[in-house]
């Protein structure tokens, strides 16, 4: 605090925090409560009061109906008969009206009631595609980490200056384009009648559904969030000081070994947060998944959360299954820190 | 462990069109304490890289112990490389930095644990086995990258420049710290360094270098009393210079013309008669003449200063924009004033004439 008003002066500062505590409150600790908040109450309609609120549901439908019938009898030629079936269903709109009046009467509000109860909603089928997103993303930040740090290591201690900005420049520039434009690619790529499928069919192979069986999630993600595991790796590795590999090598250490035993320890906060980052944009993934998938094979679990409040616009079961999500991804990433052995210090640096 | 002998057949080095290593016969005997000396960019590390596998040499072939090195890397030569940086592992311990070419070995853990401590012990840092490397001293952590270099049993030690980073007082007991270890252990030590203070006092012979190419090889008397080149003879010790061209040749030396008058020394490398040369004479030969008492050569100057060393000192003179110094005991010391007239001299013996040319700029 102190150190903050010595580089920028009282004014300045006061003005910082100010602002980061707004953006604090206002858009990370506020939207988190009331999500929490949601989640933990449900509206209990039961009983008597279901029957009511079904039977003014039914009578203003029969209200609109009714009203479709007099427009109809309205077209006819003029004559008493139709004077008198417009009378006739007048009368009955009236009486329909009054029973709503008097049904909107007794109906009762119903109250909010506070329970862990929408946590406990979730039917297996639903907790199956929950374990079953936790593990893909698991896995897809498995497969990043294994096709990143090469690449990383390449970039920052065995490529020439000029070769290194060359491969940044290829990860980098299709970050430039649109997120949703990169997936749709690789939806062309790979869909069954795609350039991937039209290649296998070239050399004599049967078309694979590269979408049905899920893989195109999982090819589309790697591809999505590459970048976010390869800078913290390579940030962390160029770090090391090169004399060490060889000296390593010149000790006779084997190429995994000096991998082993010097770079990736050495590596290990950037790989740590590089496998954070990944893991919760695969995990909370919507765009990808609902592309990718369309259908075809499984949704993701965020996908649930879409359903829950926007079609099912159950907001209280919704704010659950999105709260659960939440926590799976924290205690994942102190899983990770355990397993890497590094602290929020190490990460931040 | 034993030393192994090292030679280079024609080794030269370029890196796109500079020749950083121009073709270069060397040979270093097993055992031996050789120091490769140089100023800085003139190609020693390249030259060490080469001895150790992480370079190799555009044209010439490296051997060691008689065996061709050619297509065989650093993890299979028996050799140890101790990095200008160290290069310690700064997430292990010092135990596990100096066992850890045995683990790469594959050495058991206990053994490797008792060799590393035996290490420890010649390196005199046996109760600091548990500490990490940033939590030792300039002085310890050079120890400790000794112990591990040796823990592989090389059969050539190559140091490039280790003692740089060290302040005076502990570079100068390091200094013999090494040669004790050295002598101890057997190894032939490469040692690179630009301080020719510290190529005198530990190596057996040295190698001078300038631009890629090896000035001399020879024993560091030679190369201090016997200099063969204008470069080596400026860039080992201090020296006193009088250019100019030989007029006379004889048996026992030669006669030099220079602005001084002439002046007569020896003629190590046969310089004819009408060739530009230089005449050196070393500050601690040279003497400040007193009443009649005259050399074979004398000077006329203006005193300038003294630094005073405590049992030696420096005494600086001036003339024609010239500086001369002598160095002599501080004993019955005559004090001058700033502009003095004195005649300095020096033994014909003491001045060596050599061939004009590239001198080392202090
Ligand atoms: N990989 C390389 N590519 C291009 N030039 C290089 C390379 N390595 C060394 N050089 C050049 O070769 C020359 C000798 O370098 P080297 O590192 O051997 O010098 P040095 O004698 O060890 O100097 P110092 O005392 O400063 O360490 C330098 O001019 C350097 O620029
Ligand atoms: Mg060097």
């Amino acid at each position: 605090m102190n150190s903050l008003r010595r580089s920028f002066g009282p004014i300045l500062s006061l003005v910082i925090v100010v602002l980061v505590g707004v953006w604090v409150i206002g858009m990370i600790v506020g939207p988190q409560l009331i999500m929490v908040e949601q989640s933990l109450w449900n509206k209990e309609i039961g009983g008597d009061a279901a029957m009511n609120s079904t039977r003014i549901d039914r009578l203003y439908n029969e209200v609109d109906t009714l009203g479709f019938d007099i427009s109809d009898a309205e077209a006819l030629a003029e004559s008493p008969k139709r004077t008198e079936k417009i009378a006739t269903i007048t009368a009955e709109i009236d009486a329909k009206k009054s029973t709503i009046k008097e049904l909107e009467a007794v109906e009762i509000k119903p109250e909010k009631i506070y329970s862990f109860k929408n946590y406990t909603l979730m039917g297996a089928s639903h907790f199956f595609i929950f374990v079953k997103t936790i593990g893909a993303a698991v896995a897809v930040t498995i497969i990043a980490f294994i096709v990143c740090y090469p690449i990383a290591f390449t970039v920052a201690k065995v490529a020439t200056p000029g070769k290194a900005a060359l491969i940044m420049l290829f990860l980098i520039i299709p970050y430039s384009i649109n997120e949703l434009l990169r997936v749709f690619a690789w939806l062309m790529i790979l869909d069954n009648n795609g350039v991937a499928n039209l290649l296998l069919g070239f050399m004599g192979f049967d078309p694979i559904s590269f979408l049905g069986s899920g893989a195109g999630v999982f090819i589309a993600m790697i591809y999505a969030y590459i970048l976010f595991m390869v800078f913290p790796i390579y940030n962390t590795v160029e770090t090391l000081d090169s004399s060490q590999i060889e000296a390593a090598r010149d000790m006779g250490a084997p190429t995994w070994q000096i991998h082993r035993k010097i770079v990736i320890p050495h590596a290990k906060p950037g790989i740590a947060v590089g496998c954070i980052m990944t893991f919760m944009l695969s995990a909370g993934s919507f765009a990808v998944p609902n592309i990718m998938t369309r259908g075809i094979a499984e949704p993701w679990f965020t996908q649930l959360i879409y359903n829950k409040f926007f079609e099912s616009s159950n907001w209280n079961v919704g704010s659950a299954y999105a709260f659960t999500l939440v926590i799976a991804c924290i205690v994942f990433i102190f899983m990770m820190m355990r397993f890497f052995g590094v602290g929020i210090k190490d990460i931040a640096k | 462990m034993r030393g192994m002998d090292i030679e280079l057949r024609d080794v030269s080095i370029r890196f796109g069109g500079f020749t950083a290593v121009h073709p270069t016969n060397l040979k270093i005997k097993a055992g031996e304490f050789f120091s490769i000396l140089g100023p800085s960019g003139c190609g020693k590390t390249t030259i060490l890289r080469m001895v150790s596998g992480f370079l190799n040499p555009t044209s010439g072939d490296v051997l060691i112990g008689g065996k061709s090195m050619a297509g065989i890397g650093p993890d299979k030569r028996p050799t140890a490389l101790i990095f200008q940086s160290l290069a310690l592992f700064p997430l292990m311990t010092v135990r596990e930095n100096v066992a850890f070419g045995l683990e790469m070995r594959g050495m058991a853990k206990g053994p490797r644990s008792d060799k590393a401590q035996e290490l420890l012990d010649l390196v005199a840092l046996g109760d600091q086995g548990e500490k990490t490397p940033d939590e030792l001293s300039g002085g310890q952590r050079q120890r400790v990258a000794i112990a591990r270099a040796l823990a592989v049993e090389p059969a050539v030690l190559l140091l490039d420049e280790p003692l740089s980073a060290l302040d005076l007082k502990l570079r100068q007991h390091m200094r013999s710290e090494l040669r004790d270890i050295q002598r101890k252990t057997g190894v032939t030590f490469i040692y690179i360094t630009h301080d020719q203070g510290e190529a005198l006092t530990m190596s057996d012979r040295i190698a001078v270098m300038k631009a890629g190419v090896i000035e001399q090889v020879d024993t560091t008397d030679l190369v201090y009393n016997a200099p063969s080149t204008a470069f080596t003879a400026t860039f080992v010790g201090a020296n006193n210079m009088f250019k100019g061209k030989i007029k006379e040749v004889s048996s026992d030396g030669a006669v030099i013309d220079t602005k001084y008058g002439l002046l007569r020394g020896t003629n190590p490398k046969n310089l004819s008669v009408g060739s530009e040369a230089i005449l050196f004479v070393r500050p601690e030969k040279m003497t400040v003449q007193s009443g009649g008492k005259k050399s074979d050569n004398a000077i006329d100057v203006k005193y300038e200063r003294r630094d005073l060393e405590g049992a030696f000192v420096n005494l600086h003179f001036l003339q024609d924009g010239d500086k001369f110094s002598v160095h002599q005991t501080n004993v019955n010391l005559k004090s001058h004033e700033k502009g003095e007239s004195c005649t300095i001299g020096f033994d014909s013996k003491a001045g060596m004439i050599l061939a004009t040319g590239e001198l080392a700029d202090e």
